[in-house]
């Protein structure tokens, strides 16, 4: 189980969850409108000062979440650079990575009871259509919850691989890391169960 | 006085039979499941506190139909599974707590109020926004135990909450477990731990093999393990 909000305090801790995923959602809007590089590279800049000025360790807890990141991002630009457009490819490269940062610095500052509650507000209007928040608030919730998880268990599953094997193990791990993700499900959707699920009396 | 009453459950995994028409009367306030491993005991669990629904039978705890009527079942029957990490759910320590009470209707004020009385009950304030996942595994399941009694049910089923954890946090966490006022239904490998128990129960099989107080029904499953070890390979 990997952390998901830091217990390294930082100021963001204290701001409203609503606040920030309004600010959060602004910010990516504005990368995806910018085009030039160095604009997004001032962005990319700007969004690393943000993490240094907490400290450099909460830094570091930022930059070793954006890892899982870093195949597709390689890709994106050798790709770009091989048929010839290096500078789309930076852009793109710089937009995608300060986006995902800022939606890291979102979840390592709030609390994923908050971040229920504010999904579940937002979600609150569309009671009108039939749809329930409750049970999109917390799936949303879960999602976020369990990625960092995922992403460890993948890790855990290369390594049991590359143990026994001289073969990369991508491709070989696909089907057992399936099996063990819908078993995960499996628990959460019990431990849920006895904790009320959707029958509980939970409002935000 | 809280009971128990299973009536006649039968459940399936497919075609495999974890549970055989079993029926028990639980009114005593310590009560020991024993049975060797695939036996059904944590089929039994999840039946005693609504969370799977058995292919016949029912279960009433204090007449709470604790499969249908989920929020009644809430303080009514709460469940420590075997292993935390299928249990928590939450990142941090509060936030895993205070989920519970707010499913039993408290607002977020004072979901975080009975948070910290739980907390402070078991000295432990300074865990509220600590994240679980840099805790040990006996911590994790101090953490199971704190928010499961934050929603104050009348009986607590413990399903083998000690696996994998060292000797001395094993007795630390027994003693919380035996000082609870809560009704225990405690899943157990370890005879030792449940000697002193009102009455234990031998699953085999998914029936039940034998039911008695622990002085009656622990030599003759202590012996049949024995007997099972002669021709046990892996
Ligand atoms: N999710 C499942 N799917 C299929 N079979 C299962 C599942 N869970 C348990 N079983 C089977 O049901 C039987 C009882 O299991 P369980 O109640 O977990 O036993 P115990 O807790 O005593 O070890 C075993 O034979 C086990 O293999
Ligand atoms: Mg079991």
């Amino acid at each position: 189980m990997l952390a998901l909000t830091s217990d390294i305090p930082t100021p963001l801790h204290k701001w409203s969850a609503g606040l920030k995923l309004a600010l959060m959602s602004g910010a990516i809007v504005t990368l995806f409108w910018l085009k030039s590089p160095i604009y997004l590279a001032l962005a990319a800049v700007l969004t690393s000062g943000l993490y240094l000025s907490f400290s450099v360790y909460f830094a570091r807890i930022g930059l070793s979440m954006m890892r899982p990141l870093r195949f597709l991002l390689a890709f994106i630009l050798i790709w770009h650079v091989v048929t010839g457009d290096a500078q789309t490819g930076i852009a793109i490269v710089l937009r995608l990575s300060t986006a995902v940062a800022l939606a890291n610095l979102v979840t390592l500052t709030t609390r994923l009871d908050d971040l229920i509650d504010v999904t579940y507000r937002m979600m609150s209007p569309l009671s009108f259509l039939g749809v329930s928040p409750k049970p999109l608030a917390l799936a949303i919730a879960l999602v976020v919850r369990f990625v960092p998880v995922l992403l460890t268990r993948a890790n855990q599953m290369q390594l049991a691989f590359k143990a026994r094997s001289t073969k990369f193990p991508t491709f070989y791990i696909i089907l057992p890391l399936i099996m063990s993700v819908l078993d995960d499900a499996d628990h959460v959707a019990t431990a849920l169960r006895a904790k009320g699920g959707l029958d509980g009396a939970y409002k935000p | 006085m809280t009971t128990i009453n299973i009536q006649s459950i039968t459940y399936k995994y497919g075609d495999r039979t974890a549970l055989s028409n079993v029926s028990l009367k639980l009114t005593e306030r310590r009560i020991a499941i024993v049975g060797r491993n695939g036996s059904g005991k944590s089929t039994l669990a999840q039946a005693i506190c609504g969370l799977i629904k058995p292919d016949s039978g029912k279960v009433l705890v204090n007449d709470v139909d604790v499969l249908n009527d989920r929020p009644a079942a809430l303080n009514t029957v709460g469940i420590i599974f075997q292993n935390p990490d299928h249990q928590i759910i939450f990142p941090t320590v509060a936030e895993e707590i205070g989920f519970g009470i707010r499913q039993l209707g408290a607002s977020k004020h004072d979901a975080k109020t009975r948070t910290v009385e739980v907390l402070k009950r078991f000295n432990r304030m300074d865990w509220a926004d600590r994240p679980v996942s840099n805790f040990s595994q006996g911590q994790r399941q101090l953490v199971c135990l704190m928010s499961v009694l934050a929603m104050a049910p009348k009986v607590i089923v413990l399903d083998e909450p000690f696996s994998g954890l060292d000797i001395p946090t094993k007795r630390a966490l027994q003693k919380r477990f035996v000082g609870l006022e809560q009704s225990l239904i405690h899943i157990t490998h370890d005879p030792e731990l449940v000697r002193d128990y009102d009455r234990l129960i031998w699953i085999e099989n998914g029936e039940i093999a034998a039911d008695g107080t622990p002085d009656a029904v622990l030599p003759d499953f202590l012996a049949a393990m024995e007997a099972a070890d002669a021709g046990f390979d892996l």
